[in-house]
């Protein structure tokens, strides 16, 4: 990037500085109110994240286990959980992105 | 200890200027390619076959004038490139091309830093990678870039809970997160002839992983952080010259990471191609010049798929895409885990 | 490698007091997200793969990313007030170090042995887990009830503010 900035020619205009709307003259501030789906999608996303990074654990330590039975009821509890969770966020539509 | 610094200098110097080695090679693959698939040349003006032509491309963006807006961020502005690429070179060092090998009567692993948790470490680094396009869209300050970097950002996490079904269910299955044991595992064949890959036992969850890395890279048909029809250039639409170009530097390089982890999980990573135990013979040498090369060929096939893919799907309208992640791949992915634990271990009992 | 745990703390203790002294909230979100990828190498330090790159990918990865989104989605400079200083705020923070301090201080006085032996090395990870999915398997169990809580509690609050209808 220094290299660049060296070698690379330079012109100052007032034009070329604005913010890049189609050409046409920039209207607004870039921080507006965006749609509160983006936010809810990143917090789902990590809820459920976490939810899955525990399995990784749990599928390292199901070899060496010694109640390996036991460790699949565990584990079938864990989705069922996770199923009525998903099912519920599905239901309620907060995923759906078209009106 | 001198040693050891040494040695790990020389590896990180060869696996990671390898990988930026090769992004010319994919830029000019990338271009003819597409020339080649809509019947057109292609740039093919600048040396033999217009193999000089990412180097007059680099060479013009260092020429180009360096613009920064006066509405940016200027500090973030600066480190988005830099975090985007340090970002995706960083898996780089747990991804190995050959197995360990004895060299002067030590055993040397072909990766920068060994860990038994490599996939694990991969992955955990590569969750970072929304970061670099986060901070470019917002830093410019511009409406384009902030919604590209908002959907991008959207796009990755909604497709990184497929993606971490799928390496669940196949850590699962090879018992290990050590990628040379995952390799190991996937050494040898059934019947004589199909070879040990973990594509041939959970096709679905390669599904989803190919799927999740396009979303996670950024590519067509996922590519809407970029959508020219509707955000012109996303989020580096207020970058040019050598910044712009770090950008594309550090997809190319993501795209060469997952594909990586792709090829170990599901196509036996540097396991040899079948027929290739031929040309080895007894020779250790040989042995690990042949893995270096299958690996290599994986990944080049790997490459000329994303190209392949490019120019043949046309991209998703953004309810889509967002429909296939969370709707489709996503109980796909819980119930193809739920089904590969439990037909494991009624197999073990 | 003493050389690498000095600076590895240095850092973290200067992002994490960034975090706190920033006047800039997305340089204190910033400076979290480092202070938690720090922390992440420290525990690479201390020999754990696998505590490093949980930290990394749960904390780094997904909780910091809701910090910079919030950040960057509302205009936080438009809300001056955040920077006022008051007595209140003051007492509480007192009170809060003070409490805090003082349970280290509890815990650090009745269990100083488990603390330094601590071994975080990855044959101990298998160890862990041994515990982990037999004796402690019922709270492991409990975590992911408690994500569905957090899941519900999302859609509902989320869902009920459909009056303000965002802008894409």
């Amino acid at each position: 990037m220094t290299i660049s900035k060296v070698l690379g020619f330079k012109r100052t205009l007032v034009r070329k500085m604005d913010i890049y709307e189609s050409g046409v003259n920039p209207s607004g501030s870039a921080t507006r109110q965006y749609d509160v789906k983006y936010y809810l999608t990143a917090i789902l996303f990590l809820l459920f994240d976490v939810d899955l990074v525990f399995l990784l654990p749990w599928a390292l330590g199901y070899q060496n286990a010694q109640d390996q039975t036991f460790m699949i009821y565990g584990f079938l509890f864990f989705m069922a959980i996770l199923l009525v969770g998903y099912i519920f966020v599905i239901n309620s539509n907060s995923l759906k992105w078209e009106e | 200890m001198l040693e050891l610094i040494l040695e790990t200098l020389i590896k990180a110097a060869i696996i990671v200027g390898l990988p930026l080695g090769s992004i010319p090679i994919i830029l000019v693959v990338e271009r003819r390619g597409a020339g080649f698939m809509q019947k057109r040349l292609g740039p093919n003006r600048v040396g033999p076959f217009g193999l000089m032509q990412p180097l007059a491309d680099v060479f013009k963006f260092l020429f180009k004038e360096e613009v920064e807006p006066s509405h940016v961020r200027p500090f973030f502005y600066t480190i988005a490139p830099l975090i985007a690429l340090v970002v995706a070179v960083m898996p780089l060092a747990v991804i190995p091309v050959a197995a360990p090998f004895d060299f002067n009567g030590k055993t040397i692993f072909p990766e920068v830093f060994h860990t038994d948790l490599g996939i694990f470490f991969a992955f955990a680094v590569s969750a970072l990678g929304s970061y670099g396009i986060l901070v470019a869209g917002w830093a410019s300050n511009n409406k384009f870039s902030m919604l590209g970097a908002l959907r991008a950002c959207a796009q990755m996490v909604s497709y990184e809970l497929s993606l971490t079904t799928a390496i669940v269910a196949m850590i699962f299955l090879y018992g290990s997160n050590d990628i040379h044991s995952i390799v190991a595992e996937q050494t040898g064949y059934w019947f004589g002839f199909l070879p040990k890959w973990g594509f041939f036992v959970q096709p679905v969850a390669a599904v989803l992983f190919l799927v999740g890395i396009f979303a996670e890279s950024n590519r067509l048909p996922f590519d809407l952080a970029e959508g020219e029809s509707e955000l012109v250039a996303g989020y580096h639409i207020e970058y040019s010259s050598i910044k712009f170009a770090i950008f594309f530097m550090a997809e190319y390089v993501h795209m060469l990471v997952l594909s990586g982890l792709f090829i170990i999980l599901f196509f036996g990573g540097y396991s040899l191609l079948p027929g290739m135990e031929l040309l080895v013979g007894d020779s250790a040498l040989m042995l690990t010049i042949m893995q270096v090369l299958s690996f290599i060929i994986k990944i080049s096939l790997m490459v000329w798929f994303f190209v392949w893919v490019r120019w043949t799907l046309p991209r998703f309208r953004y309810d889509q895409l967002m429909m296939l992640g969370w709707e489709r791949l996503l109980p796909l992915g819980i119930f193809n885990l739920i089904i590969t634990v439990l037909v494991v271990h009624f197999r073990n009992h | 490698m003493m050389f690498v745990d000095v600076l590895l703390t240095v850092l973290t203790v200067a992002f994490a007091l960034l975090t706190v002294f920033s006047k800039k909230t997305v340089i204190s979100a910033f400076a979290l997200l480092m202070t938690l990828v720090c922390i992440g190498g420290i525990y690479y330090q201390l020999g754990s793969v696998f505590l490093s790159a949980i930290q990394v990918l749960v904390n780094a990865g997904a909780v910091a990313i809701l910090f910079v989104f919030v950040m960057m989605l509302i205009d936080l400079e438009k809300y001056p007030n955040n920077t006022e200083r008051s007595k209140i705020k003051l007492i509480i923070t007192v009170l809060t170090s003070l409490v805090s301090l003082g349970v280290l201080a509890l815990i650090i006085n009745n269990n100083i042995d488990t603390i330094t032996v601590v071994n975080l090395s990855d044959s101990s990870m298998k160890a862990l887990f041994d515990r982990l999915f037999t004796q402690y398997y019922i709270p492991f169990e409990l975590a992911t009830v408690l994500l569905l809580a957090a899941v519900v509690a999302v859609v509902v609050i989320a869902n009920n503010n459909k009056q303000h209808p965002g802008k894409e």
